[in-house]
C-alpha cells in the first residue's frame, strides 16, 4: 500500500520535473522560464519529498517517524523558500528592465517597461 | 559507493569547472561555482562523508557564493578587456598548472585504493577511532570526536585561522583607507533606494528564527548526527546575511554591531583555548578534557570529554558565525557599512 503510494508520488514528481525542464528549455523569455522553473520545481520537490517521507514509514519506529518529521520540515522550508526565491529573481529581472515576450500581433504591455 | 553515480557527478563537476573559468560574466561564474560546490557536496554524501558534505553545502554552496556576489557587486561584472601580452601570461599559467597537475596526477598513482583496508590510513589510527570512540568519549559521531577531541589542537588553530581571515578582511577593507562607495551604477542605487519587497521581507522574518534554531540544533547535536561548530556557525552567520540582503545592512548591524561582533569572535577562540588551559590548570595535558570531571558536576572522565567537546563546539560556532558576518559586511559595503546588496 505504502509502496504503491510512494511510487505514484515519485512518478508524479518526476513527471513535473520533466515538465519543468521542458518549460525552461522551450519557453520564449525570462519570465515564462522562471514561471516554469519556480512552479514545477516546487511542486515536484514536494511530491518527491512526500513520497520519501511515506516510504520511510514502512517500518514504524520512533526513529523512522522522527526522520519523516524532519523530511516534512524540509518540505515546509522548500514550500516557503522556493516560491520566494522565484519571486525575488523575477522581481530583479523586472527592475532591471527585461521585456516580456510578445508575439507579432500583440505588443500590449511592452511599452510599460521601455525606458 | 555507486560508481555510475560517481561518474555522473564527476562529469558534471568537470563541466561546471570548465564553464566557471570560461564564462565572461563574473556573476554567472559565481552561480556556476555555487553549482560546482553543490555537486561536490553530493559527491561527499555519496562517499559517506556526510559531515564534509554538510560543510561544503553550508560554506561552499551557501556563504561563499554570497561572498562572490558581494565582491562582484562591488567590483566589475565583466572580465577585463584584452590586455597586451595576455596570451603569454595565459600560456605560462596553463604550462605551470599543467605541470603541477601532471605531478599531482603522477603522485596519485602511489595512493592506496579507495577504502583499501590495508592502507596506512585505515590500518593504524582509524580502527582505534572507530572501535574506541564510544568507550572513551561516549560520542556516537566519530567525526566530531576526532575533530574536537583527538585532534582538538588542529581544530583550535583552524578556528584561529578563521578569526585571522576575518581580521585580514577587516584590516584591508575597513582600516585600509579605501572606504569609498565603489563603482555602483546610478540606476541600481535608485532601485535599491525604492526597493521594499514585502513578500521577501515577510518570508525572511518568518524563516530566520527557524534557521537560527536549526543552527543551534546543528551545534548541540553534532555529537550524535552530522554537524558541529563550523556548520552551525555558518548557518547562524547566513541567517544574519539573509537579514542584511532582504532588509539592508543597517538592519543586520543593529542586531550585532561591529564592536559586539569582534568581541564575540575573540570570545569564541578564547572559549576553545580557555577549556584547553583549564585542563592544564587541573594538572592534565592541554585539551585533555577527561580531567574536567573534577569541576563538572555529576560527570565521570568519559562524560567530561563529551561535555567539553560541546563547549569547544560552541566556541567554534561563535567565531565562525561572527567572522562570516564580518567578511560579508565588509566586502559588500567596501568597508563603509553604508549600503549592502
Amino acid at each position: 500500500m505504502i509502496n504503491t503510494l510512494t511510487i505514484a508520488l515519485m512518478i508524479a514528481g518526476l513527471f513535473f520535473f520533466l515538465a519543468t525542464t521542458v518549460g525552461v528549455l522551450r519557453f520564449p523569455d525570462f519570465y515564462t522560464r522562471m514561471h516554469a522553473a519556480g512552479k514545477g520545481d516546487t511542486l515536484s520537490s514536494l511530491l518527491i519529498l512526500v513520497g520519501l517521507a511515506l516510504y520511510n514509514l514502512h517500518l514504524l519506529s520512533a526513529g523512522n517517524i522522527l526522520v519523516t518529521i524532519k523530511i516534512l520540515f524540509i518540505l515546509m522550508f522548500i514550500f516557503l523558500a522556493s516560491p520566494t526565491a522565484t519571486h525575488a529573481i523575477i522581481d530583479a529581472g523586472y527592475e532591471s528592465g527585461i521585456k516580456p515576450w510578445a508575439n507579432e500581433n500583440n505588443r500590449e504591455g511592452q511599452d510599460d517597461l521601455a525606458d | 559507493m555507486i560508481w555510475q553515480i560517481d561518474i555522473m557527478i564527476l562529469t558534471l563537476i568537470v563541466i561546471c569547472g570548465l564553464f566557471a573559468i570560461s564564462v565572461k560574466d563574473l556573476l554567472g561564474a559565481a552561480v556556476v561555482f555555487g553549482a560546482y560546490s553543490f555537486l561536490m557536496c553530493l559527491l561527499w554524501t555519496e562517499m559517506g562523508a556526510v559531515d564534509v558534505a554538510f560543510t561544503e553545502a553550508a560554506v561552499g554552496a551557501g556563504v561563499s557564493t554570497v561572498l562572490f556576489f558581494a565582491a562582484v557587486h562591488r567590483s566589475s561584472r565583466q572580465v577585463k578587456a584584452r590586455v597586451s601580452g595576455a596570451m603569454l601570461y595565459k600560456g605560462l599559467g596553463l604550462l605551470a598548472s599543467g605541470l603541477m597537475g601532471g605531478v599531482l596526477f603522477y603522485a596519485s598513482t602511489d595512493f592506496p585504493d579507495w577504502a583499501d583496508p590495508a592502507s596506512p590510513a585505515s590500518s593504524h589510527l582509524s580502527p582505534h577511532f572507530i572501535t574506541q570512540t564510544i568507550a572513551e568519549t561516549s560520542v556516537p559521531n566519530i567525526v566530531t570526536s576526532v575533530l574536537a577531541d583527538y585532534r582538538g589542537f588542529d581544530t583550535m588553530f583552524e578556528t584561529a585561522v578563521v578569526l585571522t581571515a576575518g581580521l585580514a578582511v577587516l584590516i584591508i577593507l575597513r582600516l585600509g583607507g579605501c572606504r569609498t562607495a565603489g563603482p555602483i551604477r546610478e540606476k541600481n542605487a535608485a532601485i535599491q533606494a525604492a526597493y521594499k519587497d514585502s513578500i521577501i521581507r515577510f518570508v525572511t522574518r518568518m524563516v530566520v528564527p527557524f534557521m537560527q534554531l536549526f543552527a543551534l540544533y546543528v551545534v548541540a547535536h553534532g555529537h550524535h548526527s552530522p554537524g558541529g561548530g563550523f556548520q552551525g556557525g555558518v548557518i547562524l552567520g547566513a541567517s544574519f546575511i539573509l537579514l542584511a540582503i532582504s532588509y539592508d545592512l543597517k538592519m543586520a548591524l543593529n542586531r550585532i554591531n561591529e564592536k559586539a561582533a569582534l568581541l564575540l569572535a575573540n570570545t569564541g577562540v578564547l572559549i576553545y583555548g580557555g577549556i584547553g588551559f583549564l585542563c592544564l590548570l587541573l594538572g592534565a595535558n592541554f585539551l585533555d578534557y577527561s580531567i574536567l570531571h573534577r569541576i563538572l558536576p555529576a560527570t565521570d572522565e568519559i562524560a567530561a570529554r563529551s561535555h567539553a567537546m560541546l563547549g569547544v563546539e560552541i566556541g567554534v560556532a561563535l567565531t565562525v558565525m561572527v567572522i562570516v558576518m564580518i567578511i560579508y559586511n565588509n566586502i559588500v559595503s567596501n568597508g563603509s557599512y553604508e549600503k549592502g546588496l
